[in-house]
């Protein structure tokens, strides 16, 4: 484990009861770099941050933020991290720029960066209105800016691109890109995968508790490689006739569709094969080779 | 530095609070109501109404509250009044302040900014304080100009002394220490339920149980362990120190609630140590339930 990390995870669990939600979670994201967890809904996502918030307490295992144990220094674990989970939460009755310090005031931070930090999401002519009457962009975008106020080496993001358009969404990723160029790290766990795939540089992906992959988001993609063939017909024939290519390490049927083990830029040669043995192919094409096809093929969610 | 901060950040949210501030108004337009129809009852004994004069209440009775709408009765009766129907009041505060960061989800915005759970219980129970103390100061003044003009309307003879003045505080404190309990069993309440239904919930079917079991006072006459008993609870307690604080303004609260049995009474050490042990029981069960638990979303 490097002492450069921003986050170290080190077999952390939390059981609730028989009930184990997150399950020897061993993770590192280095500082400085854009970092995607993600997972199905129920995966233990935001229970892993809350971990990492010192807001529920582990079963087993330890989390170190910024080079603190959460367990035993919280409040300098704390000290620069800003974190937005799950939904917004703020006080309706307050204005936004009051909510915010009451969070500077609870954090002894300068109630000055305020408006820096409603500059930054371009809430400032907005920031006396009640918080009830904020859409769920403003409210989205009120998150974020209190993510800013202690000047956070590291911010993590639990969903912030939720209820936003797709012009919001796109100046978040922006605004997400801008903070890593400042040198902070970002923990984003989001459900937009192509989202994560612009901005991450690295991603985690929890199912059930459980890291069922880590890496490097090119390197995941690389491992993912195929050929998508649909033919004309009972398919069998097909499946016969491409096991016989020295090229094919394997092939399997989805209904007409048959996904085929092999390099993608062989594409012209099987199809001519196929044509050769009177088979006619209806489409042919690389398999998807998405971050949201590699997660879905993964966590094997439909 | 954490609990400065954190209290900075409570007031802030409380002082910005607008039911804080219609429950204050609530309590002030009854305190008012109050003590406006005891001057009626005085007016109407005097027959300085429309020369109506109705004869209902004896001699010491009504000089009882005529006592109360003068000086320094009149602090003596807002003080009664504070720990009366107040206490009620400090309940939905307690219960709106604890119980609305679990139910909006701030808590844990609040927590993962300032971790210290303890301190941050301890901040909110200090700026509730603060916020009650306002409330009484507040009530104080309103008492005054109240008693002026009852003074001047009903011709009572007020004397206010350096004396009565110096021993305020003292009565502003008892008051204050009165509602504690009920303050921290509706926190422990909020903090159990994860809830501002809880905590209300909670701090009420307290008050209900509490002043329930005062009526088991006659139960003391039974015998000299009864007393000792009943002595426990907390009401019998409670009232010790609201008459000490009405007889430090020169009132006799037993003149008006012939239910009162002064002699009966715990003595005010006893009624000090038992609310005291009262209030560690119950922030004993707030932090509890608040440092041991996790935080999650908005319940």
């Amino acid at each position: 484990m490097s002492s450069q990390s921003a986050i170290i995870t080190d077999r952390l669990t939390k059981r609730y009861g028989e009930r184990v939600v997150v399950d020897a979670l061993s993770l590192e994201v280095a500082q400085g770099e854009v970092f995607g967890f993600l997972g199905p809904n129920g995966a233990g996502k935001t229970t892993t941050i809350a971990m990492l918030l010192g807001l529920v307490k582990p079963t087993a295992g330890r989390a170190l933020v910024l080079g603190h144990d959460v367990a035993t220094a919280p409040t300098t674990a704390a000290a620069r991290v800003g974190a937005m989970i799950e939904a917004p939460a703020f006080y309706p009755y307050l204005n936004g720029y009051d909510n915010l310090r009451v969070l500077c005031r609870a954090g002894g931070l300068n109630e000055q960066r305020i408006a820096a930090a409603l500059a930054v999401v371009e809430l400032s002519e907005r920031a006396r209105d009640k918080v009830r009457v904020y859409s769920q962009g403003m409210k989205q975008r009120l998150a974020i800016a209190a993510t800013l106020l202690p000047d956070p080496a590291l911010i993590i993001l639990d969903e912030p691109t939720n209820g936003l358009d797709p012009a919001g969404t796109a100046e978040i990723r922006a605004l997400i890109r801008a903070l890593a160029a400042d040198g902070r790290t970002i923990f984003l766990c989001s459900h937009m995968l192509h989202e994560v795939e612009q901005v991450c540089e690295r991603v985690a992906i929890l199912k059930a508790g459980r890291l069922i992959a880590q890496g490097r988001v090119a390197e995941l993609l690389h491992q993912r490689h195929g050929l998508r063939v649909r033919v004309e017909g009972d398919p069998a024939p097909a499946v016969a006739l491409v096991s016989t290519l020295s090229w094919v390490a394997g092939v399997r049927r989805d209904g007409d569709v048959l996904l085929i083990d092999a390099p993608a830029d062989r594409a012209a040669e099987l199809n001519a094969h196929l044509a050769r043995h009177g088979v006619l192919v209806a489409e042919i094409g690389a398999q998807g080779n998405s971050l949201e096809a590699f997660f879905l093929e993964v966590t094997g969610e439909p | 530095m954490m609990l400065r901060n954190l209290f900075a950040a409570e007031w802030l949210k409380l002082h910005k609070w607008p039911v804080a501030w219609a429950l204050l108004a609530s309590f002030l337009g009854l305190m008012s109501l109050s003590l406006g129809l005891w001057a009626m009852v005085v007016a109407l004994h005097e027959g300085i109404l429309g020369g109506v004069r109705i004869s209902t209440l004896g001699e010491v009775q009504l000089d009882q509250i005529k006592r109360q709408l003068s000086f320094p009765g009149i602090f003596g009766a807002v003080l009664g009044q504070i720990n009366g129907t107040g206490g009620l009041l400090a309940i939905f505060l307690a219960a709106g302040s604890l119980g609305g960061d679990y139910s909006w989800g701030t808590l844990r915005t609040l927590l993962a900014r300032a971790p210290e759970r303890g301190i941050y219980l301890l901040a909110k129970l200090l700026a509730l304080l603060a916020g009650l103390l306002v409330a009484i100061l507040i009530s104080l003044v309103m008492g005054t100009l109240i008693a002026l003009a009852a003074s001047h309307w009903l011709g009572l003879p007020s004397h206010l002394t350096g004396r009565d003045l110096l021993v305020l505080p003292l009565g502003i404190g008892r008051a204050l220490f009165v509602i504690l309990p009920y303050l921290l069993a509706t926190m422990a309440c909020a903090a159990w339920g994860r809830s501002v239904l809880a905590g209300a919930g909670g701090g009420l079917l307290f008050l209900a149980l509490d002043v329930g079991a005062g009526s088991l006072g006659s139960l003391g006459k039974v015998s000299d362990f009864t007393q000792l008993l009943v002595n426990l609870l907390l009401q019998p307690n409670i009232n010790t120190l609201v008459v000490q604080n009405a007889q430090l303004f020169g009132l006799d609260q037993s003149v008006l609630a012939s239910a009162l049995d002064l002699g009966r009474l715990p003595s005010p050490l006893q009624a000090t140590v038992v609310i005291t042990v009262y209030c560690l029981l119950f922030a004993f069960g707030a932090w509890r339930w608040l440092v041991k638990r996790d935080v999650m979303g908005a319940q």
